[in-house]
This record gives C-alpha cells, structure tokens and sequence, in this order.
C-alpha cells in the first residue's frame, strides 16, 4: 500500500528506482564475466544465460523439460492436495474421524518427506511415481492442516444461524462451513505450492531422466554453468507463476472479503 | 354541492379510519377473530419448562400461553433467562423440564414455523444481500430470488440486493436479517435483542418496520428485550423474568402506533422500570450464555 503510494508521489522517478540496483548489479555481473574477472566456471555471464535459453528453446529441449516438470508438479498436487482437503474435511467434520487420523497424520507430519528418498528410490527406482509421491507427500500437510484449521474456526454463531434457518447437511456445508472455511484452504494452498516446488526441485535433481532438475544436473556433468543458472532461473519463475496463480484465485474466490477486496 | 361533497368524504374517511384494523385495546382484541389477517400466527403454550446447566438453573417452571398472533416482550435484567427462553423456544437448545406446544404440536415437528433474528444480524458474508435472504428457501433459482427481493422491498433495500453485506450499516444489515426471517412467512417470529446494538433513532425506525410487518403478516412474535420502553412500544403483553421466573404479565392497552410521549405510555414505562429495578442486580455468576462462546466454537462438531 504504502509503495503504491510511493510510485504515485515520486512518478517515474518512484517507478524506475526499485529496478536501478538489480541493473547495476547485472551489469557488474555482465563486465566481470567478460572481462574474464569472474570465471564461467563459478558464473555465466548474464549473456551467456540468455544464449543458453534461446538455443534450449529453439531446440525444443526447454519445453519438454518444463512439461516434464510442470506435469509432475501439477500431478503431485492434485494427488497430494486432493488427499488433504479429503481428510482436512472429515477430520474437520466429524469428531470420529478427527479421533481416528489426526494422531496419526500429526506424528508422520513430523518425518520430514525429503529424508525418506534413499526409500522412495528403493521402491520406485527413478521412474515418475517416486517424484509424484515425494510432491504429493510435500503438499498433503499444509493443506489438510489449514483445511481441518479452517473448518473448525468456522463463525459457530453462522452455522447455528444455518441450522435455525433449515440448512443441514450438504446444504449447510456448501452454503456456510466450505465458504467459512475458504479463505484457511486457500493459505494451504499457498504454502503447498511451495513446498511443491522444494520437493520437486530435490526429486529431480536426485533421480530423473527429464524436468528441469535432470537439465541442470545433466549440464553439471558437462560443466554448463549457463544451463545451470538457467534452470535456476526457471524453478524461479514457475514458483512466482504458481504463487500468482494462487493469489488470483484467492482474489476471485474471496472477494466477498474486505481484505481482498480491490488488493 | 362541492362543499356537501366534502363533507361527506370526510365522514366516509372517518368511518374507513374505524374500520381500519385497530390495535388491541383489551386482551381479548388480540384473538384471532377480531377481524384482524391473524389467521397466520401461531399459539405457543408453555408447560413447567425449565433449563439448568449442570447445577445452575437459569429457567425454572414457566408457564406461558401465548396467543395466535400476538406481541409479547420479555424484559428482565440481563442473565435473567430471557434468552435462553428464545433459544430453547428456537429450539436450539433443549429444555431440561417442561414441553414446548406450538399450535398444539411439539416443538421439534414444527421448527419451520418459526424463525429467529439474532442480536448480530449473522448474515453470511460471502453471499449477497438477496442470496442471504434466500438462504433456505425452497424452490426455482428464479423463484428464491423474487421471493427474496420482494422480502428485501418490505424492509425498503431492495436496490441493496445484489451488495456484500459488509458493504451495508449495522441498521441495514439487521432489515436484510428481518426479510431473511420474513420470507419464511413463519408463524412466530423471535427476536433476540435484535437492535440492542443500533443507535436511537435507527431503533425508532426498525420498531415502526417491525410493527407494520406484524400488522401485515399477522405472525406470533416474541421479543426479548433490554429496553423497557421499547417493549412497551411494540408489545400486546410484556412479561418480567426475574430468577428464571415470570414476575410480572402486564397487557399494553395504549392505541397503536404509540406514542412514546403521551402520558399512558410513560406511566407505564415508569411502572416497569420500577418494578425491574426493585429487583437486586445479578451477580457476574449470572452471566448471560455468552461467555460459554469458546465452548460452543466446538460444539457443532459432532
């Protein structure tokens, strides 16, 4: 708020200053690799980094590397996150289930997921259902837990308000506990994208045969600190597109909700 | 011959204005058959009802009759019981003793008769002002929402329809609360406090709406109520709880819309007032069902 603010009152002065020192320092950068001060072995110039992306590009390599991650990503996701919202809803729902799982959930919650890759390579070898699990896995407890968080701080005084007016049921949960609940889904939704990328980044890099991880530790072999950086670079923008995404969804979705609300 | 024209249009408006419905005077004006559309409310009788929790009784014995159509406040000082009357009437909390007749039925088989409005309007913030309104309602899209707009014209927003209701004043949103009850056409209408938290005049405002309403639709309607000149001004009959107990049923014969400066009202207003305030204060023990909240928070998981 405060910057908008600012941009207003300094004008294009306001608009141009944020980026001043990022340029200078990609022009440092731009200089020293190529008057051979900083080795392309430690970093590429920032040139050269474009180069590589236009050649992985044109070539074609670049895209099926980003649909191979892209895919696991979204895969992971919908497995992961589908299996949290079920079980962050029914323990939220029904005390039985609540007394069943969330013990359960809670102790294996605190196994962190990366540390089970030596078995996941067991089991899976490198083939796709060993990243889909770790991601899946990544993203399940950040969305069941704001899922079970969000139904129970549901405003009890709205849902006696929907009971009294005849909602049970179906009714009573699409009308006032899933909107209740909507805006704690959503943050879980944030925080698993994410950790989607974490895993993912870790999965690929460990054990892949395509994904831009597997594009990054390939061209290690080979001494490609441009290809490197690049990928570096990629996992960057597709983390910042998800969280994008995250947040136009929270605007569509909440825009009931002052905090939202013209953001 | 224009002047003779005149005078009789003038006695022709007269006796139109004794025709017209006229508010109770006695009690029995009250009754279903006094040529008022009372046809549509509903009696409630109350037998030996009592609510305790665990050791504390906060209702013991009431017996009430309540008639088809008629206004009643309860006034009592604050953790007297007089909510927890609305809400085990609402049947959102089971009595302990005693039974709960509507129209000669119980309770539990009759809960689409009646609806509540709350001390906070409880609208849904996510959904419209007209989608709350229709919230519950049977029937077509398309019928709900002319149900629900017709509802919102009663209280006077229907060009707030299609506005969040955090968009709306504390006043508005307490009209959006009363046409989301009165689209129901419910049989008895409980209030419970509904415009403690507004300010005066706002107040005077939603006592002439609440009452040309019940006057229209003819429902049963029982007021809870901090304000004894509000009871006064809106009830057929106002009833004093005091330890859980009626202390006092006192029928309101003043003419209909009051008038809040003529001398029978405040006679009356100062009659009740004394007879409250005879009464010593509750001590903090007594507080009002509130200040459970952080347990109820849980309670709907079941």
């Amino acid at each position: 708020m405060a910057h908008s603010n600012d941009t207003s009152r300094t004008g294009w002065q306001g608009r141009i200053g944020p980026w001043l020192v990022p340029a200078a320092i990609l022009a440092g950068w731009q200089i020293a690799a190529q008057t051979g001060w900083l080795s392309t072995r430690i970093l590429p110039a920032p040139s050269a980094v474009l180069a590589a992306l236009w050649e992985l590009a044109s070539s074609g390599e670049l895209l099926t590397h980003l649909q191979a991650s892209f895919a696991r990503a979204a895969i992971g996701f919908a497995i992961g996150g589908g299996i949290g919202f079920f079980f962050g809803l029914i323990n939220g729902c029904w005390r039985v289930a609540e007394n069943l799982f969330d013990t359960t959930l809670q102790m294996v919650r605190n196994v962190p997921h990366l540390a089970l890759i030596p078995l996941v390579i067991l089991w899976f070898g490198i083939d796709e259902g060993g990243k889909l699990f770790l991601v899946a896995l990544g993203v399940f407890f950040p969305v069941y837990l704001n899922t079970f968080h969000g139904i129970r701080s549901v405003d009890a005084a709205l849902v006696e308000m929907g009971r009294s007016y005849g909602l049970s049921g179906w009714a009573l949960f699409r009308h006032v506990i899933l909107p209740g609940a909507l805006p704690n889904i959503l943050v879980g939704v944030r925080y698993s994208l994410g950790f989607m990328w974490l895993t993912l980044i870790v999965a690929e890099t460990i054990a892949a045969s395509s994904g831009i991880g597997y594009m990054a530790m390939n061209a290690r072999e080979f001494l490609q600190t441009d290809v490197v950086v690049l990928a570096i670079l990629l996992y960057a923008v597709l983390g910042k597109l998800a969280d994008v995404a995250a947040r136009l969804l929270e605007r569509r979705l909440l825009r009931w909700n002052n905090a939202y609300a013209g953001a | 011959m224009g002047f003779i024209n005149l005078k009789e249009l003038a006695e022709l408006g007269e006796q139109v204005a004794l025709g017209q419905p006229v508010p109770p005077a006695e009690p029995s004006r009250t009754a279903p058959d006094s040529g008022r559309p009372r046809d549509s409310g509903v009696p409630i009788a109350l037998r030996g009802l009592g609510k305790a929790y665990g050791a504390r009784t906060v209702l013991s014995s009431i017996d009430l009759d309540v008639a088809a159509g008629e206004f009643v406040a309860i006034v009592g000082r604050s953790g007297c019981g007089k909510s927890t009357l609305l809400r085990l009437l609402a049947g959102l909390e089971a009595p302990s003793q005693g039974s709960i007749a509507l129209d000669g039925q119980a309770l539990r088989d009759t809960h689409d008769e009646l609806r509540l409005m709350f001390q906070d309007a409880r609208l849904l913030p996510w959904k419209s002002v007209a989608d709350n309104v229709a919230l519950g309602l049977p029937g077509s899209a398309r019928e709900r929402r002319e149900a629900a707009l017709a509802a919102l014209a009663d209280v006077g927003l229907a060009d707030r329809a299609d506005e969040w209701p955090a968009r709306l004043s504390g006043g508005q949103r307490q009209r959006v609360a009363l046409a989301r009850a009165l689209v129901h056409k419910p049989r008895l209408l409980l209030l419970d406090e509904p415009l403690g938290a507004l300010d005066a005049l706002t107040r005077i405002e939603m006592h002439a709406l609440i009452e040309r309403l019940w006057r229209e639709q003819g429902f049963t309607a029982l007021l809870v109520t901090h304000d004894v000149a509000e009871a006064i001004a809106l009830a057929d009959r106002v009833l004093l709880i005091e330890d859980g107990s009626t202390a006092l049923d006192l029928r309101i014969a003043l003419e209909r819309p009051r008038d809040r400066t003529s001398a029978g009202f405040t006679a009356l207003e100062d009659r009740v007032l004394r007879r409250v305030l005879r009464h010593p204060p509750l001590e903090e023990a007594h507080a009002p069902a509130a200040a459970a909240a952080p347990f109820i928070q849980w309670r709907w998981a079941a």
